[in-house]
């Protein structure tokens, strides 16, 4: 074989999802977040209750949520919020205070049938920062930051109303890009309950939350028609 | 839920005009999944979110919500509604269960059923609904208009004058509406006579007290259920109603005493006159609550300049009691919105109100300085050794046949949990070897890193090799020579470049890059090696090569083989033929390398 053919395959590919996973985290890491991660199986505490997911929730029916048989209270995690809750208890636990923000990157999980957009399993990435007074302007300005550096200069944010347990009030963020608004993450300010189910008081912390799946920003980006191509274990797939 | 403009209207007559009417709802209340113009209306599919489903689930719920954002006038029905003097009545309701929250029931006497006006039928229709019997029709046209499920029951079916609310005993059936038997639990709230269960609490009625066409005398039932109990039922059942659906949101008990008024209102105007008391059993009343919060607060949250004129001007608009003290205000919800409960469900209020778009972005100050995640660092770490050793990344499932963890109910038939990543890979491999000659590998070379279960604890392993050989250790090992460094001060520096060197420059700001999908019917391929001279280049044999291929070629020629003899050079090129419409056959794959070969050879080449 000649040199050239070596050189050629002499480098190895990427996963999409690893190639857009490093850019967000990056562009987080120098807008000055921390990135904290946890446990794939996790327990009903962090998972649901401490985020103010009352016991008769309908996310809690089977349905939606895998549960761990001979193992009671626990779930594979329906999302990657339940890191939030512990790197809360974590920092009371270890006598520190806010202000931080962090974010979570890192696999979840829902029980429902496979479509083009819809995996049992997908990444998430989850936003949290609190301080005395952080709020939805800080939100705004963020969101705007990240999507600016991540889809281009062109890039714009709204916020619409929506609901989730763990925050109040909810938005749904939908980002402009091309032209186009695309509804892309969830997020709002960190509900009063999730903060004193941490051990910090709510009356003197406060802060936002957002979330987003990143195989869903890895399809906009790269125009993939299909989440479940992600985990064929095909290499036709790594093509960037 | 399915919302008629031209029906809205009826409550609010200042509403703007249909287009601009989808924007409010969009950016002050929920989302609109679908505007439908048809026979001079227009029907919003609004997605309603959850914590307001108790209230605008219905035509009145959203009216009132537009007339509080819009400051617009609210047209109350209720005194239009005159029904007559009723008589005394001898109906007994026993409620036998708590989560009976309230319990209406008033017979009607000496109705006739058929069918129903036009105006009823073209409501029901507008949104969606069939019209079934001017009975059905007008506990339907209350429910869609106030939010109050109601049901009518044949009175001279049932065993006598009397029904109770209670659990179902074990081995009870019913046979609902529909035709289906079903077979009850003691977890079932049911409607019941002395002898029969007449109807699911909440979720479906029952055959048994069935309206019909010689129907004479009718009890209608305005009552409200605890929502976790109707979830649980219609859920299990699998029986999921308009009713249910409603009931399971926690509907305001206070909401049945407007929904009886409507629903008697209907039954005038249908020309029935004999009407006896309504029994009435609702002992735990809804309490008023108190919301307490200051204009301090909403500011403070929403990071913006509201002033304590603007938020009063927002509680007025939406009819709100409230006392204002200076910049603090306390306020007693409506009884519908159950949804407010603390100051922060008053500031959602505000903020949806006032407009989200009006809060101007600034950056946040905080005193922070993050720490190094160690296991991301070691991820990242792992990943570009293996990628600079020519290892490629997949991501298999979590999910297997065999394992130590299982899940359940899964939708899937795989219910385990990995404990390894080795199978995947190999599963992997076998696929990308079919595809060598596609992807351009001569050996198939992957990676994985991820969690695997191992039934007491997670554990985050590294996976690589190829059909000979696989290596899984776990990702502390793999990262062992760094692992000093990850844990010195110098760790910072360290993810930084890390994470620089596996960020591409396909992904950064806007890319160009697009996804190209493969095709799904099986490729071709073909090798074709020739004798060139030392000074023609690779690239203009290429280029021949490409020029004369047509469609069929889906990748570059791969240069597999070089070698020198007598100062001319041989190159051998893999070509990969593949359609997108159809599996090809060695005929087809013949027509272009015959082309090929012929260009190659009248342009003086020596085909090998």
């Amino acid at each position: 074989m000649s040199d050239d053919a070596q050189t050629q395959q002499k480098k190895g590919t990427e996963h999409p999802i690893s190639l857009i996973i490093n850019e967000v985290v990056s562009i987080f890491s120098d807008m000055g977040f921390e990135i904290a991660t946890g446990p794939e199986l996790e327990d009903e505490w962090h998972n649901f209750d401490a985020l103010n997911v009352s016991k008769d929730h309908p996310a809690r029916d089977m349905q939606d949520t895998f549960f761990i048989k001979d193992k009671p209270e626990h779930v594979l995690r329906t999302h990657t919020s339940g890191v939030q809750i512990r790197y809360m208890e974590q920092l009371v636990k270890e006598g520190k205070q806010p202000p931080f923000a962090i974010v979570v990157p890192g696999k979840v999980f829902r029980n429902e049938s496979t479509d083009a957009g819809h995996e049992m399993q997908f990444f998430q990435l989850e936003g949290l920062m609190i301080g005395k007074d952080i709020n939805v302007a800080n939100l705004k300005y963020v969101l705007t930051e990240f999507f600016k550096k991540f889809l281009g200069e062109d890039a714009e944010i709204r916020l619409r109303p929506s609901f989730f347990p763990f925050v109040e009030p909810g938005f749904e963020v939908d980002v402009k890009h091309n032209g186009k608004w695309m509804e892309l993450l969830g997020a709002g300010m960190v509900h009063p309950n999730v903060i004193k189910n941490c051990g910090l008081d709510p009356k003197e912390w406060q802060g936002f939350a957002f979330g987003f799946g990143l195989d869903r920003l890895t399809i906009v980006k790269f125009g993939i028609p299909d989440i479940r191509l992600f985990y064929q274990g095909d290499l036709r797939l790594n093509q960037f | 839920m399915k919302i008629s403009y031209n029906w809205l209207k009826w409550y609010v007559p200042e509403i703007p005009e249909a287009e601009k009417l989808a924007d409010v709802f969009t950016m002050h209340l929920c989302e609109v999944e679908e505007v439908e113009k048809k026979d001079g209306d227009s029907i919003f599919d609004l997605k309603i979110l959850p914590d307001r489903a108790h209230d605008l689930l219905s035509h009145h719920g959203i009216a009132r919500e537009l007339a509080g954002q819009l400051g617009i006038a609210f047209n109350d029905p209720t005194p239009k509604y005159k029904i007559p003097e009723s008589k005394s009545t001898n109906l007994k309701i026993e409620l036998q269960t708590e989560n009976c929250r309230r319990y209406s029931g008033r017979i009607v006497r000496n109705i006739k059923v058929g069918p129903s006006p036009d105006w009823v039928k073209m409501h029901l229709e507008s949104i969606g609904q069939r019209s079934i019997n001017n009975i059905v029709d007008a506990t339907n046209i209350t429910m869609y208009d106030c939010g109050q499920p109601c049901h009518a029951f044949d009175l001279d079916k049932l065993a006598s004058e009397k029904l109770i609310v209670r659990y179902a005993k074990a081995g009870e059936k019913i046979t609902t509406l529909d035709n289906k038997e079903v077979l009850l639990k003691e977890t079932d709230m049911v409607i019941a006579d002395e002898n029969n269960v007449l109807a699911i609490a909440g979720v479906k009625g029952g055959k048994i007290a069935e309206v019909d066409e010689n129907t004479k005398n009718i009890l209608i039932e305005v009552a409200n259920f605890d929502p976790v109990s109707v979830r649980k039922t219609s859920r299990k059942m699998g029986i999921i109603t308009d009713s249910s659906k409603r009931f399971e949101n926690d509907l305001s008990p206070e909401l049945c005493s407007f929904a009886m008024v409507e629903l008697s209102g209907l039954f005038v105007e249908y020309g029935f006159t004999d009407f006896e008391d309504v029994v009435d059993l609702y002992e735990n009343k809804q309490q008023d609550r108190k919301v307490i919060f200051s204009v301090d607060l909403v500011n403070k949250k929403l990071g913006a300049n509201i002033s304590a004129d603007e938020i009063e001007n927002i509680l007025k608009q939406y009819n709100y009691t409230y006392i204002r003290t200076g910049e603090n205000f306390e306020i007693t919800p409506p009884s519908m919105r159950l949804d407010l409960n603390i100051p922060e469900d008053m500031l959602e209020e505000i903020g949806r109100v006032y407009g989200y778009d009006k809060v101007t972005p600034q950056a946040p100050e905080i005193d922070f300085k993050p720490e190094v995640n160690k296991i991301f660092t070691k991820i990242a770490y792992a990943r570009n050794k293996l990628i600079s050793e020519g290892y490629n990344e997949v991501m298999t499932y979590s999910f297997c046949n065999k394992g130590k963890v299982q899940v359940l109910a899964s939708a899937s038939d795989k219910k385990y949990l990995r404990e390894n990543l080795t199978d995947g890979l190999k599963d992997s491999i076998n696929l990308n070897n079919l595809n060598s000659p596609f992807l351009g590998l001569d050996t198939v070379k992957v990676f994985e890193i991820g969690t695997v279960f191992l039934g007491d604890k997670e554990e985050t392993r590294v996976a690589y090799g190829d059909k000979k050989k696989i290596t899984e250790i776990t990702i502390d090992e793999y990262c062992k020579d760094i692992l000093p460094e990850i844990f010195s001060e110098r760790s910072s520096d360290l993810f930084a470049n890390t994470l620089s060197q596996t960020i591409s420059e396909n992904t950064s700001g806007s890319t160009n890059q697009i996804f190209k999908m493969w095709s799904l019917y099986p490729f071709i391929a073909r090798d074709i090696a020739l004798w060139v001279d030392e000074n023609i280049s690779l690239e203009s044999i290429q280029k021949i090569i490409k020029e004369n291929a047509g469609d069929l070629l889906v990748k570059e020629p791969r240069l597999f083989d070089t070698f020198k003899k007598e100062g001319k050079i041989s190159y051998a090129f893999r070509l990969v033929f593949q359609s997108k419409e159809k599996t090809l056959t060695d005929e087809e794959v013949a027509i272009p390398m015959a082309k090929i070969t012929e260009k190659l050879v009248l342009d003086g080449f020596v085909i090998r």
